[in-house]
């Protein structure tokens, strides 16, 4: 996608979007509701066009030559595209039709992508009378039909039980193996368990990409430990004050009797974990849980999101 | 384009559309059959089929309301329009579908004139060219209401406007009789269609300037027309109201007049909306 820009009116929806995505990635959107994230999967499959800026797959111009363009992308829109009064073998067999699939290799193909998601056993049934769950299954081998080499799914868990979130995470996982996927979410877990690269879209703009790692280590700029110690809050604070490498000790109320949480930011990005420990056992204190505190997905979210402040990450 | 026609074929049959239809008409055309010709033992045929033509009012509007207004609100054309097919065979093949419907109950009621036959003489020549008109006029107006279901996403909504729609074309013979004909109403009316054409210049591109080019321009011709021969503006408003009047071309039929010129004529009223609606759908992607 080259500087990409959608405008609805005087709303600009995606603003100057330039991506590129590499064949065989999981490529992660991110973003709150109204980022532009699902205007931006509309425009890359050729739903809508873009009021600025091309979109390229392999190569290919989806405006110059949409037909060859869109023979390479499957489809997973928020709202699973199904006619609900057809049964699932006879809606995933027009699907083929219209991919433009050859006739003889359809049945093979249908047999093979209904039990790769797991929908033989309602092959039969009408669409309306499914579970959602099932629903979004067929909405998900649709995509998968003519064998897709960039598959986009537009939020593929979203209203899900938990045990289906994961079957579906598995299974796309299991297909990113073969092809270029690129799906959207504002769940963060999601995002970070499954892809390789994480973009973060806020009002139409990249604000932040990298893999999940790197962006959970440029959040997490400094070292901060989580402490409980059994004794008196102010022995305690005192001891840790004293230590030349803390810059900042936080309480964190007591949720044990006897003992006090604390909140321990170092200097410098230096791990104080060790000589927390030495100086505190000197001093009669016994530690009973120390953890450092990894700034997750969640909060690089909120803060790129809420503040905008993010964009140089 | 042969499996979006074929997905709505059948689609015509697993909703309750294409059997409100087709046990609609013809249930009132066994009615008028029975009437007309087998009561009081008349076998003008045509007569018959010329009287349907009221029926037409009410159930193209239901053969076409939903032709495209479902699939924008289902979401179901985000997986037609990322497919690799073009927007003209999906148009097409909903099209054909629908005509494919009416064709097929217009080919049952091909039994009456054959039970007439079996009692006397009918015209076979003069029945056929009335079939001929049918379909066309049916044809017509289907891509009418297909237009119009491409103008919104809620049936009710498309159905109320065809059937509008169609009530206007069919009382444009009796409306135009009363409309002035002297030259100056014509020229206010030219005026107004000049305005309006600038104003849908104006929402469709929202330039001003444009917009006044194009009623600048509009005046200029009409003055230009004014000057140079007074007597095109006698009567214009009628002259305009007859080339919408698709139920007159169909009388020439009825009357076993089968004229080259009313086919093109219906067939390019079919040729533009079917156009119309592919730009009205690919209009929609591009705003």
């Amino acid at each position: 996608m080259e500087n990409v820009t959608k405008r609805y009116g005087d709303q600009v929806a995606v603003d100057g979007l330039n991506l590129t995505v590499k064949k065989g990635e999981i490529l992660g959107f991110l973003g709150p509701n109204g980022a532009g994230k699902s205007t931006a999967m509309n425009i890359l499959t050729g739903y809508i066009s873009a009021t600025d800026g091309n979109v390229r797959i392999d190569g290919i111009d989806i405006l110059e030559n949409p037909e060859a363009a869109k023979k390479k992308i499957g489809y997973l829109p928020e709202i699973p595209p199904l006619y609900l009064d057809m049964t699932v073998e006879e809606y995933l067999k027009f699907v083929h039709r219209i991919k433009k699939v050859k006739s003889d290799g359809i049945e093979a193909s249908m047999t093979r992508i209904m039990s790769l998601v797991k929908i033989l056993d309602v092959r039969g049934r009408l669409i309306k009378n499914l579970s959602k769950g099932y629903k979004q299954r067929v909405g998900l081998a649709q995509a998968l039909v003519g064998d897709p080499e960039v598959l986009v799914l537009d939020e593929p868990t979203v209203g899900l039980d938990p045990k289906q979130i994961i079957e579906i995470r598995n299974l796309i996982q299991k297909i990113g193996k073969t092809c270029t996927i690129i799906l959207s979410s504002h769940i963060l877990s999601e995002v970070s368990a499954i892809c390789h690269r994480v973009i973060i879209i806020n009002k139409g703009k990249i604000v932040a990409s990298g893999t999940p790692k790197e962006l959970a280590k440029k959040a997490n700029n400094s070292n901060i430990v989580l402490l409980r110690v059994k004794g008196a809050k102010p022995d305690v604070y005192k001891k840790i004050r004293e230590i030349q490498d803390v810059k900042l000790v936080q309480e964190q109320g007591v949720n044990e009797p006897g003992t006090v949480d604390l909140l321990v930011e170092a200097k410098d990005d230096l791990d104080i974990r060790e000589t927390l420990f030495v100086s505190l056992s000197k001093a009669g204190f016994i530690i009973l849980m120390m953890k450092s505190k990894e700034i997750d997905l969640e909060e690089i979210f909120l803060d790129v999101t809420t503040n905008n402040k993010g964009g140089g990450m | 384009m042969l499996a979006v026609f074929l997905k709505e074929l059948r689609s015509y049959f697993t909703s309750a559309i294409g059997y409100i239809f087709m046990g609609t008409f013809l249930l009132i055309t066994g009615i008028f059959f029975t009437m007309y010709n087998l009561l009081s033992a008349s076998p003008a045929y045509n007569n018959t089929l010329q009287s349907l033509i009221t029926i037409f009012l009410f159930i193209i509007p239901i053969l076409t309301m939903k032709i495209i207004s479902e699939e924008t609100k289902t979401r179901t054309d985000q997986l037609l329009f990322t497919s690799p097919l073009k927007i003209r065979d999906i148009i097409l093949g909903k099209y054909f579908a629908a005509v494919a419907i009416f064709t097929i109950s217009l080919l049952i009621t091909v039994l009456y004139p054959l039970i007439l036959s079996m009692f006397g003489v009918v015209s076979a020549s003069e029945i056929f060219t009335g079939y001929i008109g049918m379909f066309l006029l049916g044809a017509t107006l289907i891509s009418i209401g297909l237009f119009v279901s491409s103008l919104t996403e809620n049936q009710v909504t498309s159905a109320v406007l065809s059937f509008g729609v169609l009530l206007f074309i069919f009382l444009i013979d009796s409306i135009q009789q009363a409309l002035p004909s002297t030259r100056t109403s014509s020229i206010i009316f030219a005026l107004i269609i000049v305005a309006i054409f600038a104003l849908v210049v104006y929402f469709s591109t929202k330039n001003i300037y444009a917009a006044v080019i194009t009623a600048v321009v509009g005046i200029i011709i009409t003055i230009g027309i004014y000057i140079a021969k007074k007597e095109a503006f006698d009567g214009l408003i009628q002259k305009v109201f007859d080339w919408f009047s698709l139920i007159k071309r169909y009388n020439l039929f009825s009357q076993g007049v089968l004229s080259l010129n009313s086919v093109v004529y219906y067939l390019s009223f079919i040729v533009a909306f079917v156009f119309l609606t592919i730009r009205m759908v690919d209009k929609r992607r591009w705003s």
